[in-house]
C-alpha cells in the first residue's frame, strides 16, 4: 500500500510527524514534488476563484498525487488543546477534496483532530491506524516515535535559529508568515533567497518555542483565536530585541491573516514592518522593490546607508 | 448619573429583541443605528483593513453611526468565525480614530460560564437578578422565534400581495407593538393575533409557483442591504422564496450540529466550519422538495461559504437543479445583480415551462 | 405590407441592431460603435438601418431592447421588450443552431456562459468582479503592443510556442506583458498566449465547475480573433463553432422576443429627430443618496429610476 502527502499546507507543519509515522508502521509513502507554476495552475483549475493562494497550491497538490497511490492523505484539524481553533479551511479541506475531485473516485486517507470534541491527536492517530489495519502496539509506538522526531527535529531547527539571531553585524528580518506559504518552493523561497541576497538575515516566526510564543501573543492580541496565528504573532514579542524589521508575508486571501496584520500594525509600533500579499501574478519585481527599499529604510535608521550595499 | 446608552449594529429586524432584553436587564437606553445604507458601508470600508469580509465593514461603519447618535457602550457578540475576533478589531480602529466609549466583547469573556457574563453585566444595573433576567431572556428567545417564523411566512406570500405593501405595514406593526411587551403571555397574544392577520392577508397566488430558496453565509444572508435587497426583488417577480438561515435555526438549534451531520450524509463527512453545513443541508433539502432553483449568497472571501461551493455544485449536477452564486464585496455593481437574477428568472421560468 | 421586427443590443462599447421577418430572415443589421453615448448611437442605428430597407413595404411593429442600456434605450424607442442579454443571446442562438449546448461569449467589458438543454437555458454565469480578459482587455493590450486589435488573431496564429501571460488583473497582466518582451519574447508568441490567457481565464473563472458539451459557439466581439477561437480549440479540446453574425445573437434574440410577446407599437423612424436627454438628480431623503436618472423626450419627463427605496419615486405623467 502507498499513501500520497500532499506537499502543501499542513505538510510544513506535521511533515515530521506522519513521515516518521507511516516509515515506523513500514507504509510506503510518496509525497508531491515541489511546487511549480503549473501545480499552482492546476490547483486554480480545481478551485472557487475567490479561495486563498495557498489552498489553490494545495489542490494542485492533491492532483498531481491521482493515480500514483492508493490513498491521498488528507487529515482535518478543527480545534486544537484548550479550544484552539484553525482556519475553517483546515475543518473543511478533506470534503473539499472529495467533492472537487469526485470524478476522480479517489480514496482518501485521513485523521481528525477536534479537542473540543474530546478527539486529540494521538487518538486520531489511533483510529487511523485502526483503519490502516496496524496492531494497536506498534500504532502507539509509530506515534510516540513519531512525536520523539518531530521535536528533535523542531529543537535543532530552533537552536539553528538561535544562531542566527545572535549575529550582530548583519539586518535581522522576521517573517511572519505560515509555515505553507515561507517553506513553499514558488512562493516563499525567492523571498527568502532574495532576502538573503540583500546581505540580510531572514528569521523565520514558524521557528519559536511555540508554547512561549502562544503566551506571549496575548501581548499583542488577548482575543486571538486561532492557533497557528498565535505561534507567529508570540514570535514578535519573543524575538523583537534581536530583529530590526517585520514582514508579514500573506496569501490572498487569507482570511485570519487579514485580520491579525491590522491589529498588528496597529499594535506593534516600535519596529518598521511591511505587509507583503502573494498572489498569482508573477510580477516578481515589484515585491523584490518593496523589499529592496524596506531594507534601504531600515539601514537608514541605523545611520548606515553605504556600509553593507553589495558591490 | 445619567444611563448609559448601548448599542450593537442593525442586522435585519434583530435589533428589536436586542433592544428589548438589555433595556430591561439593566439600567440602560438602547440606540438602535440607522437603517444600514451607502454611507455606513463607506464609513466602514473607509477605516477596514483591505480584505475582511464586508460584514466587518457593515459592523464597523454601523458603530459609527452608533457612536454619532451619542451611543458610549458598544458591543459585539462574536460567531463561530472570523466573526469572533471581530470585537478586538473593530474596538482598536474605534480607539484609534479617538472615540470613547466602552466595549463588550463576548470574546473576552467565557460564554460557557454564566457567571462571567453575568459579572460583566452587573457593572450597568446594581440590582441586576438571575431569576430577572432568566424570565426576559426567554421572552426574548421567544421573541426572535416568532420574529422568525413570521418573516418566514412573509418571504412566502409578499410576491403575490393584493395590496402593495401590505404585509410589511402588519408586520411592521407587530414591530412596533412588541418591543412594549410586559410578559410572555402578552407576547403570545400579540404573536397570535398578527400571525392571523398575515394569514388572512390577500394573496393571489398560482396554483405552482416558481419557488427559490436562499443559502449562504450568515450575516450578508440576513442583512437586506448587504445583499441588495434580493428577498424583495425576487418577491417583485412574483415567486415564493424561502430561507432557513436566521438565529432560530442556528443559535437556538440544540442538537443542530448531530442532525446537520445526519442530513448531509454522502456530500460531507464533517462540519465544514461555520454555516457551511448549514448550507449544504439547506441545499440539499430545498433540492429534494423540487425547488425550481437555489441562490447561494456570500460576502466576497469567506472561506466555509467558499468551501462549500464546490459541493453545491455537486448537489446541482445530481439534482438538476439551477444554482446562482452571488458573492458580495463592497464595490459589487447593482446592474450585474439585476442582469443576472433576471436572467435567472427567465431560466427557472423556461424550465419550469418544459418540464410542464 | 410585411411586418417586421426590430432588435437593438446595446453594450458598453458596441451597438448593434437588426430588423427580422417574422421568419427570422435579417432584412437588415448594423453594428456601431457606442462611444458611451447609447442615445446617440441608437440615433445613428436607426437612421442607418433605414436606408437599409423600403419603409413602403416593410412596417416595424415590435421593438426589444437588450444589452446594458436596455432600460434607457428601451424607453427611447417604446419597446415592447427589455430582455437582459443573457437569454436574448439565448434566444437568438437556438434560433440559428437549434441543436446548441454551450455558448461562450466574451464581450467588450463582460463575458458570460450559456448551457443549454433541448433549446432551454439551464445553467449560466457571467463574470463578476473585473474585466480582466474581455475584450477591452484585449485591445488594450494590444495598443501596448503597437498593434491593431483586428491583427491580434493572425499574428497569435503565427506561434509556435506561446508565452505565459499572468491575465487576472488587467494593470498586472500589463506589467507582465511589458516584462516578457522586454526579456526577449517574440511578439507572436507573447500575442498567442495573450489569447490563451483570455481563454483560460475564462474557463478557471466563469466556465468554473460547468460541464462544457458541444456543439459549442463563441460569440461577442471577441468572437471574432481567430487566436482565441484556436486557443479554445486546443484547451477544450472541442471543435468551437463562430456565426458570422456572431456579434448579432443579442439582437436577434431580442427581435424574436419582440415578436413573441404578440404586442405590436407603432414605430417611427422619425425617432432619431426627437431630442432625448438624461438627467442625474441625486436624492437627499436618506443617507443612500441615490443618483436617481430623469428621461426626458423633448421637455418631458418619460421615466426615471434609480431610487432604492419608495422615497425617492419620481411620478411620471403621462403625454
Amino acid at each position: 500500500m502507498k499513501i500520497g502527502i500532499p506537499r502543501a499546507f499542513l505538510y510544513f507543519k506535521y511533515g515530521h510527524l506522519w513521515e516518521t509515522f507511516f516509515k515506523e508502521l513500514g507504509i510506503d509513502i510518496i509525497i508531491s514534488p515541489e511546487t511549480t507554476k503549473e501545480t499552482l495552475q492546476i490547483g486554480t483549475k480545481y478551485s472557487i476563484d475567490e479561495t486563498c493562494l495557498s489552498s489553490k497550491i494545495y489542490m494542485g497538490h492533491v492532483y498531481s498525487l491521482i493515480g500514483k497511490c492508493d490513498y491521498i492523505f488528507v487529515p482535518r484539524i478543527a480545534t486544537l488543546q484548550d479550544n484552539n481553533m484553525v482556519c475553517t479551511k483546515f475543518h473543511a479541506v478533506y470534503d473539499l477534496v472529495n467533492n472537487t475531485f469526485k470524478e476522480y473516485n479517489i480514496k482518501i486517507l485521513d485523521y481528525n483532530v477536534d479537542h473540543r470534541k474530546n478527539q486529540t491527536e494521538m487518538s486520531a492517530f489511533l483510529e487511523m491506524g485502526q483503519k490502516l489495519n496496524k496492531k494497536k502496539f506498534d500504532v502507539v509506538r509509530a506515534y510516540y516515535l513519531a512525536k520523539q522526531n518531530e521535536k528533535r527535529m523542531n529543537d535543532v531547527a530552533l537552536l539553528e535559529q538561535e544562531q542566527l539571531l545572535k549575529i550582530n553585524n548583519k539586518i535581522k528580518l522576521l517573517i511572519v508568515a505560515h509555515p505553507y506559504n515561507v517553506y513553499d518552493k514558488y512562493m516563499g523561497e525567492p523571498i527568502l533567497k532574495h532576502i538573503e541576497e540583500l546581505d540580510c538575515i531572514p528569521i523565520i516566526a514558524d521557528i519559536a518555542p511555540k508554547e512561549e510564543a502562544i503566551k506571549k501573543s496575548k501581548k499583542i492580541s488577548p482575543t486571538l483565536p486561532w492557533l497557528y496565528n498565535k505561534e507567529l504573532l508570540g514570535t514578535i514579542e519573543l524575538y523583537k530585541k534581536d530583529i530590526d524589521g517585520i514582514i508579514l508575508m500573506t496569501s490572498f486571501p487569507c482570511g485570519p491573516d487579514a485580520l491579525v496584520n491590522e491589529i498588528i500594525l496597529r499594535r506593534v509600533k516600535d519596529k518598521p514592518i511591511i505587509n507583503l500579499i502573494l498572489d498569482e501574478q508573477e510580477g516578481t519585481a515589484g515585491r523584490e522593490t518593496r523589499i529592496e527599499s524596506f531594507v534601504d529604510i531600515i539601514k537608514l535608521k541605523k545611520g548606515d546607508v553605504n556600509g553593507k550595499e553589495k558591490n | 448619573m445619567a444611563k448609559k446608552k448601548i448599542s450593537f449594529p442593525q442586522f435585519g429586524n434583530y435589533c428589536i429583541p436586542f433592544e428589548y432584553l438589555l433595556t430591561n436587564i439593566l439600567n440602560v437606553d438602547y440606540i438602535i443605528p440607522p437603517p444600514t445604507t451607502k454611507r455606513t458601508l463607506e464609513l466602514g470600508s473607509m477605516h477596514s483593513p483591505d480584505f475582511v469580509c464586508a460584514p466587518f465593514k457593515y459592523q464597523l461603519g454601523g458603530y459609527i453611526e452608533a457612536l454619532e447618535l451619542g451611543a458610549d457602550v458598544l458591543f459585539q457578540v462574536g460567531g463561530v468565525c472570523r466573526l469572533c475576533y471581530y470585537g478586538e478589531l473593530h474596538e482598536r480602529i474605534l480607539r484609534d480614530l479617538g472615540y470613547k466609549f466602552e466595549f463588550i466583547n463576548f470574546s473576552e469573556l467565557d460564554i460557557y460560564s454564566p457567571i462571567d457574563v453575568y459579572n460583566k453585566f452587573k457593572k450597568y444595573n446594581s440590582k441586576l437578578s438571575a431569576p430577572a433576567i432568566a424570565t426576559k431572556l426567554l421572552i426574548c428567545i421567544e421573541m426572535v422565534k416568532m420574529m422568525d417564523e413570521m418573516e418566514n411566512f412573509i418571504r412566502e406570500n409578499v410576491g403575490f400581495e393584493v395590496n402593495n405593501g401590505s404585509f410589511d405595514n402588519i408586520y411592521n406593526e407587530f414591530l412596533e407593538h412588541v418591543r412594549k411587551v410586559k410578559s410572555k403571555k402578552e407576547l403570545k397574544k400579540l404573536y397570535s393575533i398578527y400571525y392571523k392577520k398575515l394569514k388572512d392577508n390577500e394573496v393571489m397566488k398560482p396554483k405552482k409557483p416558481l419557488k427559490v430558496g436562499l443559502v449562504g453565509e450568515y450575516y450578508t444572508i440576513m442583512e437586506p442591504f448587504s445583499n441588495h435587497f434580493m428577498e424583495k426583488e425576487l418577491a417583485k417577480k412574483g415567486m415564493v422564496v424561502t430561507r432557513t438561515m436566521n438565529i432560530s435555526n442556528t443559535v437556538f438549534w440544540l442538537g443542530r450540529e448531530k442532525e446537520l451531520k445526519k442530513k448531509v450524509k454522502g456530500y460531507l463527512k464533517y462540519d465544514i466550519g461555520a454555516t457551511g453545513i448549514d448550507t449544504i443541508s439547506e441545499a440539499l433539502e430545498l433540492a429534494k422538495k423540487k425547488y425550481d432553483g437555489i441562490i447561494h449568497i456570500k460576502s466576497f472571501g469567506c472561506t466555509p461559504e467558499i468551501d462549500a461551493m464546490p459541493v453545491l455544485q455537486n448537489i446541482s449536477n445530481d439534482y438538476k437543479i439551477p444554482i446562482l452564486y452571488f458573492s458580495f464585496d463592497t464595490q459589487t455593481s447593482e446592474t450585474g445583480i439585476k442582469t443576472r437574477l433576471e436572467a435567472f428568472y427567465d431560466m427557472i421560468t423556461m424550465r419550469k415551462e418544459k418540464n410542464k | 405590407m410585411i411586418k417586421a421586427y426590430l432588435g437593438v443590443d446595446i453594450g458598453s462599447i458596441s451597438t448593434k441592431g437588426v430588423i427580422l421577418d417574422e421568419n427570422n430572415k435579417i432584412l437588415a443589421s448594423k453594428y456601431i460603435w457606442t462611444e458611451g453615448n447609447p442615445i446617440g448611437a441608437v440615433k445613428n442605428l436607426i437612421n442607418e438601418l433605414e436606408t437599409q430597407i423600403d419603409i413602403n413595404k416593410i412596417k416595424i411593429v415590435s421593438i426589444g431592447t437588450t444589452g446594458s442600456a436596455r432600460k434607457l434605450i428601451g424607453v427611447v424607442l417604446n419597446a415592447s421588450v427589455v430582455k437582459n442579454e443573457i437569454t436574448a443571446h439565448a434566444i437568438g442562438t437556438t434560433s440559428i443552431y437549434p441543436d446548441v449546448r454551450t455558448i461562450f461569449e466574451i464581450g467588450g467589458q463582460d463575458s458570460k456562459i450559456i448551457l443549454i438543454e433541448d433549446g432551454i437555458v439551464v445553467d449560466y454565469a457571467m463574470n463578476t468582479l473585473c474585466a480582466a480578459g474581455t475584450g477591452s482587455f484585449l485591445s488594450s493590450q494590444a495598443k501596448r503592443l503597437g498593434l491593431e486589435i483586428e491583427e491580434l488573431g493572425d499574428i497569435a496564429l503565427k506561434s509556435k510556442k506561446p508565452t505565459n501571460i499572468a491575465a487576472r488583473c488587467t494593470v498586472f497582466a500589463e506589467s507582465d506583458l511589458v516584462h516578457k518582451a522586454q526579456i526577449g519574447h517574440k511578439k507572436e508568441d507573447i500575442v498567442a498566449g495573450l489569447c490563451k490567457a483570455v481563454v483560460t481565464n475564462y474557463l478557471n473563472n466563469i466556465g468554473k465547475g460547468k460541464k462544457i458539451v458541444s456543439p459549442i459557439v463563441f460569440q461577442g466581439g471577441v468572437s471574432k480573433n481567430i487566436g482565441v477561437i484556436k486557443a479554445f480549440e486546443d484547451i477544450t479540446g472541442q471543435k468551437v463553432l463562430v456565426d458570422p453574425n456572431s456579434h448579432l445573437m443579442g439582437a436577434i434574440g431580442v427581435a424574436i422576443l419582440a415578436r413573441k410577446s404578440g404586442q405590436e407599437i407603432e414605430f417611427d423612424f422619425n425617432v432619431k429627430n426627437i431630442e432625448f436627454t438624461t438627467r442625474g438628480v441625486e436624492c437627499h431623503k436618506c443617507a443612500n443618496n441615490c443618483e436617481i436618472i430623469c428621461i426626458y423626450r423633448g421637455k418631458y419627463l418619460i421615466d426615471a429610476w434609480g431610487n432604492k427605496c419608495d422615497n425617492g419615486a419620481i411620478p411620471i405623467k403621462n403625454h
